[in-house]
């Protein structure tokens, strides 16, 4: 039999298949005042601790991963896991030593003060 | 031979990988969760899941940026209602760049699997998911048949 040693050496493993968890985009609103810009993004589920918020040069990027507990059977099924990201610019007039956050009722909150620099000035004439 | 359809099988696996990677590209990938597209469901209406624990069914929904005071819970025989309405977040003085979010209020009924005890219903609040605990009322609870 030609090429059985070499039939016989091939291992059958699958592909491996690292665990997937669905990428999504979560809702945002972005306001603004003379003193900061306000985020909010809507993550329901995801807990303080797996919230990462990333400022690089100008570009902002939050991302949270939900991982829900579920027992017993399913009857049905609407949401599941989920990776929440999104990335921003954001201007560069942002004082980033500064910048805070919080999570509440789903909904992360993130302040970003402007510097001193780049808040409107009223000058007066003397 | 056998080694052969481990190559074919191998192979598919190849193949279903690509094509759950080719699904997040198309798919929802990068868009706004939530919106007119996913799950058929109402503007603003919350998403459930529903699990079945034998004894209790457990309840989950979606509601973010809702307080427990903006939620009202119904639940009569099998029949459940979630109500609610979602303040604006908007706050005082600031100009809006972009309002994703949905300021509208909703009404979501289910007709639950089975009868639910309804003085024995839990709810709770966290992290924006409201979480139902739902125990079965004694009829509908699962019995242990012994055989004679």
């Amino acid at each position: 039999m030609i090429g059985k040693s070499e039939i016989t050496k091939r291992e059958a493993t699958m592909p491996e298949r690292s665990r997937q968890i669905a990428s999504a985009a979560p809702v945002v609103d972005i306001y603004e005042n003379e003193d900061e810009i306000l985020l909010y993004a809507d993550m329901p589920g995801v807990k303080k601790e797996d919230v990462d918020i990333k400022i690089d040069n100008g570009n902002l990027a939050i991302s949270g991963i939900r991982t829900l507990k579920t027992s017993g059977v399913v009857n049905w099924a609407e949401f599941g896991d989920l990776d929440y990201r999104r990335t921003f610019s954001v201007p560069q007039t942002i004082d980033v030593a500064k910048v805070n956050a919080e999570l509440k009722d789903g909904v992360l909150r993130l302040h970003l003060p402007k510097s001193e620099a780049a808040k409107p000035r009223q000058i007066e004439i003397h | 031979m056998w080694t052969r359809v481990n190559d074919i099988n191998q192979m598919f696996g190849a193949m279903d990988l690509l094509r759950s990677r080719m699904g997040d590209l198309f798919g929802a990938y990068e868009r706004p969760y939530g919106g007119d597209f996913g799950w058929p469901l109402t503007e603003g209406t919350p998403r459930t899941n529903l699990n079945d624990n034998g004894d209790k069914l457990e309840m989950n929904a979606e509601v973010p940026g809702l307080t427990k005071e903006d939620l009202n819970i119904k639940v009569q025989g099998n029949y459940l209602e979630i109500s609610g309405a979602r303040k604006s977040a908007a706050p005082e003085g600031y100009k809006a760049h972009r309002v994703e979010s949905e300021t509208t209020s909703f009404t979501r009924s289910f007709t639950l699997p089975c009868d639910i005890d309804t003085e024995k219903v839990e709810a709770s609040l966290q992290n924006g998911i409201l979480t139902l605990v739902l125990p079965k009322a004694e009829v509908a609870k699962p019995k242990q048949v012994t055989i004679k």
